[in-house]
């Protein structure tokens, strides 16, 4: 046992744990805050798939960003949406859960059946690709490799992806809009 | 009888007769539909048609009445029922023309009579019509020459006779007696109509001609060892070819004699014999005129013609019966009118003693004195009712005036109207010598013919058969007396009203010339010049001659009889008027058993009543109850079974028919409930149930 | 050695429990933020196979943008659920069942 596959068990283990967590609590502070655990989780994981990049992105757009706005939303509403927001059912295991928790299970069971069944190790361009050496090595420099080709090669995503910002900028803003009251 | 006028010829003769015929029932018709309720034309259409059935009547009566037996018959084909032929038309022979010419002569002054004696009545019109009708079927029944349109016009005779009895219908007592009249003529009905069925099964023809006249078919059947036979016969078709219409018949021998019973019972209803005579005493509440016309000369008289037209068809045995039948009745009535106190009761009974006479003549033998007898009764009984009729409408006058509460027809009110009424005396009194028999008088002549002719008959039989003529003799007998008394309660001696309330004046006078005129017409022929110029011999009388003569027996009852019926008789009127109007004898008594027989009718009417109407009406409560209760209940229950089914059916239909479309409304709508319910409007329930059917999907492709 | 199909486990694992999350959660903002797991995994699995191709770097280049989407993602759906509390006065999403605007 190598220390990194420690270090990723252990990285797995709280990603899974704080979903979980996520997923069990009823209080909508407590689970923003395991949210907030997990997505860090996630970045330590994305270091071990050898994206550094995405991890640090990861941290400062996802967790910066996006956790603080849902914060922030949360935080800044009125008295009653508050207290609105805060009840819940404060049962743990109830009946009505029932459904959705079959659903994910069964989904869970299909999902690691196809990915055991598949093999991903043993695809054929997996094999190829690890054989040609077109595989990340710990030593590369991502980040050039990410700016070279995001300029070059995915251009148009990257250009649809501003506009696609600039029309949810626009939507939230207008759809957020204090309403006047029209006669 | 060809003759060189050819206008003359036999079937224009049968034409005249059916026109005489015909006219009062268009009279009478007119009256019913066209003319309002009181019009006084309606007398004049009526009495104008039966005159100019008059003129008609002498004139056929001329031509075809000769001393011979000579007729006219003019047939045609009435219908067709598989093989039989049945004809229908008119026969005139001498018999026919007398009844024609008389019922038209003394329906005249009964009309002229009418006129006056209706005046003011609320339905005169309408009596008029009922009057020419019974006019028309009387006229009809005499010349028709097939049983059935006999039997026809028999019903007819005996339906007008009804509707003028019940006239005026708001008195109670004379709808009872028209029932009764209808009821018991209906009774005599059944017989006809059973013997002409008889009659037709054994010679299989109506035809009267055939049977009785020159085919002379019924005195050619005889009776033999139990059977009844007959011989074949031949009929003249409509082309004049003589076609076999039947064979030779044979029926058992009872079957004539209930032929014979049949026809006794037709006789007995319509002509008022015992026991069905209790009738015609009641249908005195109909109007006089209706009495003098229907029940004293004509309708009860077709009884007569009857016998007269089936006279060949009786044995020596069933005339006998006949005789005895007769003899009894005019006894009977006889013995019933001394001690009536209703002036038209006692004229009722002494029409029932008359035709008792006849029936009796007919029945020993006496042919044409009987039909003679017929015509002169005719006369003076219609005069009597006549009479009687202004009598009573005299005494109803004095009644309104003073307000007395008696009964204009009871003769003990009256009195010493023979000064007042002097006519109405007159004529009475001639119409009464001829009822006693008197001599001048034409009642004389046949009256006398008919008893010495019983006394001949009985003479060469056993003891039992003088019964009959020794019963006529009585009847005479008592005759004379009833009718004496008659005449000398109504006409002599002193009102009796004074009896009643000393001050009154009784007055009465004569009425105008239409009720005095006929009654002196019909005086007149109640006198022997009519028919026959010697006053004493009956052999003479034209009518006794025409109608097939009498046997020429020289024996002593020819003189005896005549002299001791009327010593006799004379003091019988003598000792009436000892009675009546000196009041010196007084030893018949008003009490004791003969006395109440003689009054109430030898009670035959109470039997009647009590015991044949309360069996027959205690059967119809019986059959009533049965009706209600059994038929009625059969029907009901089945009703109920109906209902009850119905009530299952209904059940039924809305439990389980209904039932299995609410159960299938009932599934749908669980269904669309059910689905509907995965519509709810949550996102999270439509993510779960697309994410359900992708697992679902995977797990299928996967596993199976 | 820490193989792919360990990541792909893990992924799987995040993803179902943010389907849990989606469909079991009273709250709007805890759906989003399950959302935001689901996301997330598909990230993790797009960067895990990212490993095995140098020379497009397709896969993290994805992940960039699919950040980026999540990040639109919750900003959008953030305005959405003020407008839901403006309407309906409850962001509970099984109360929010009627069609009315």
């Amino acid at each position: 046992m190598n220390i990194d596959q420690i270090l990723f068990c252990v990285m797995g283990f709280v990603a899974l744990t704080s979903a979980l967590l996520v997923a069990i609590s009823n209080n909508l502070v407590r689970s923003l805050f395991m949210f907030f655990v997990t997505l860090f989780a996630l970045a330590g994981l994305y270091v071990f798939a050898l994206a550094d990049f995405v991890a640090v992105t990861q941290v400062v757009i996802y967790v910066g960003g996006v956790l603080v706005l849902m914060l922030f939303a949360f935080m800044l509403s009125n008295k009653e949406v508050l207290n609105n927001l805060q009840q819940s059912n404060s049962k743990f295991i109830s009946v009505g859960k029932l459904p959705a928790v079959l659903v994910a299970v069964l989904f869970a069971i299909v999902l690691i059946n196809a990915i055991l069944k598949a093999a991903p190790d043993t695809l054929q361009w997996v094999k190829a690709s690890a054989q040609s050496n077109n595989i990340i090595k710990p030593t590369d420099n991502t980040i050039n490799n990410i700016g070279i080709n995001l300029m070059t090669r995915y251009l148009l995503p990257f250009e649809i992806i501003s506009v696609l910002l600039m029309m949810t900028l626009i939507g939230a803003a207008h759809l957020a809009r204090k309403e006047e009251h029209k006669l | 009888m060809e003759a060189a006028i050819p206008y003359t010829t036999n079937e224009n003769i049968a034409l005249l007769a059916l026109l005489a015929v015909l006219l009062p029932l268009v009279a009478g018709i007119g009256n019913a539909l066209f003319l309002p309720k009181q019009s006084k034309l309606s007398a004049w259409v009526s009495t104008i048609a039966i005159l100019i059935s008059l003129a008609l009547a002498v004139d056929v009566f001329a031509r075809v009445w000769s001393q011979h037996t000579a007729s006219i018959h003019l047939q045609y084909l009435w219908f067709t029922i598989g093989q039989t032929q049945i004809v229908a038309g008119v026969w005139l022979n001498n018999l026919s023309v007398l009844m024609l010419l008389l019922v038209c002569i003394i329906a005249l002054p009964v009309h002229i009579y009418s006129m006056a004696y209706m005046k003011g009545d609320e339905r005169y019109t309408r009596y008029f019509a009922y009057l020419s009708l019974f006019c028309f079927a009387m006229l009809g029944l005499v010349i028709v020459d097939n049983l059935i349109l006999v039997y026809l016009f028999w019903e007819l005779v005996g339906f007008a006779s009804y509707l003028l009895i019940g006239f005026w219908f708001t008195r109670d007592k004379a709808v009872q007696a028209n029932k009764k009249a209808f009821i018991m003529n209906r009774i005599g009905d059944v017989g006809l109509m059973i013997a002409i069925g008889i009659i037709y099964a054994m010679f299989h023809t109506f035809d009267l001609d055939l049977l009785f006249g020159r085919g002379n078919l019924a005195a050619q059947s005889h009776i033999q060892s139990g059977l009844w036979t007959t011989i074949g016969h031949y009929t003249i078709n409509a082309l004049g070819v003589p076609i076999a219409s039947s064979s030779a018949g044979q029926l058992p021998a009872y079957c004539y004699y209930i032929m014979c019973a049949g026809i006794i019972l037709a006789v007995a209803a319509k002509s008022a014999q015992f026991p069905l005579h209790t009738w015609l005493p009641d249908a005195m509440e109909g109007p006089t005129s209706v009495s003098a016309l229907i029940h004293a000369a004509t309708m009860v008289a077709a009884g007569i013609f009857l016998l007269g037209r089936v006279y060949p068809m009786f044995t020596p045995d069933v005339l006998t019966i006949i005789a005895a039948i007769g003899c009894f009745t005019a006894f009977m009535a006889a013995t019933i009118a001394l001690t009536q106190n209703d002036l038209k009761r006692i004229l009722a009974y002494s029409t029932i003693s008359q035709l008792g006479f006849m029936v009796m003549g007919m029945g020993v033998g006496a042919y044409s004195s009987s039909l003679f007898h017929l015509a002169t009764h005719a006369f003076f009984k219609c005069l009597l009712f006549l009479s009687a009729g202004v009598i009573i409408h005299e005494m109803s006058h004095l009644k309104h005036k003073h307000h007395l509460d008696i009964d204009p027809q009871s003769i003990l009110h009256m009195g010493g109207l023979r000064k007042l009424m002097p006519v109405t005396f007159i004529t009475c009194s001639i119409a009464a010598l001829a009822l006693i028999g008197f001599p001048l008088t034409s009642g004389y002549l046949s009256k006398d013919g008919i008893l010495i002719q019983a006394f001949e008959w009985s003479q060469d039989k056993s003891w039992a058969y003088i019964i009959i003529p020794i019963g006529a003799l009585l009847t005479s007998l008592l005759t004379t007396f009833y009718i004496a008394r008659l005449i000398f309660k109504v006409f002599f001696g002193q009102s009796r009203l004074r009896h009643i309330d000393a001050n009154i004046e009784p007055e009465a006078h004569e009425g105008d010339w239409r009720l005095s005129v006929p009654m002196v017409m019909l005086a007149a022929c109640s006198l022997f010049p009519l028919f026959s110029f010697n006053p004493l011999e009956y052999k003479h009388a034209w009518l006794v001659n025409g109608l097939g003569g009498v046997l020429d027996l020289e024996s002593s009852y020819h003189i005896l009889v005549p002299v001791v019926i009327n010593g006799v008789g004379l003091l019988v009127i003598y000792l009436a008027y000892a009675v009546y109007v000196k009041q010196n004898v007084h030893w018949l008594k008003q009490k004791g058993l003969l006395f109440n027989l003689s009054f109430n009718q030898w009670y035959i009417d109470t039997f009647y009543n009590g015991v044949i109407v309360k069996l027959v009406l205690f059967i119809g409560k019986v059959l009533y109850w049965f009706d209600q209760h059994i038929l009625d209940g059969f029907v009901n229950a089945l009703a109920a079974i109906g209902i009850a089914l119905s009530k299952v059916s209904a059940w039924f239909d809305r439990y389980i028919i209904d039932g299995i479309l609410h159960l299938i409304t009932d599934i749908v709508k669980q269904a669309g409930n059910f689905i509907r319910g995965f519509q709810t409007g949550r996102v999270q329930n439509y993510l779960f149930t697309m994410l359900f059917i992708i697992l679902v999907v995977y797990v299928l492709k996967t596993f199976i | 050695m820490i193989t792919l199909s360990n990541f792909l486990l893990i992924g799987a694992g995040l993803f179902c429990i943010g389907i849990y999350i989606i469909l079991s959660k009273r709250n709007a903002i805890q759906i989003l933020i399950g959302i935001e797991l689901i996301i997330n995994s598909a990230i993790l699995n797009l960067v895990a196979f990212g490993k095995y191709d140098k020379v497009n770097n397709a896969g993290q280049a994805f992940a960039l943008f699919g950040i980026v989407l999540a990040a639109a993602a919750v900003a959008v759906a953030l305005a959405i659920i003020l407008n839901v509390y403006r309407q309906y006065k409850t962001i509970d999403p099984s109360k929010v069942e009627k069609l009315k605007g």
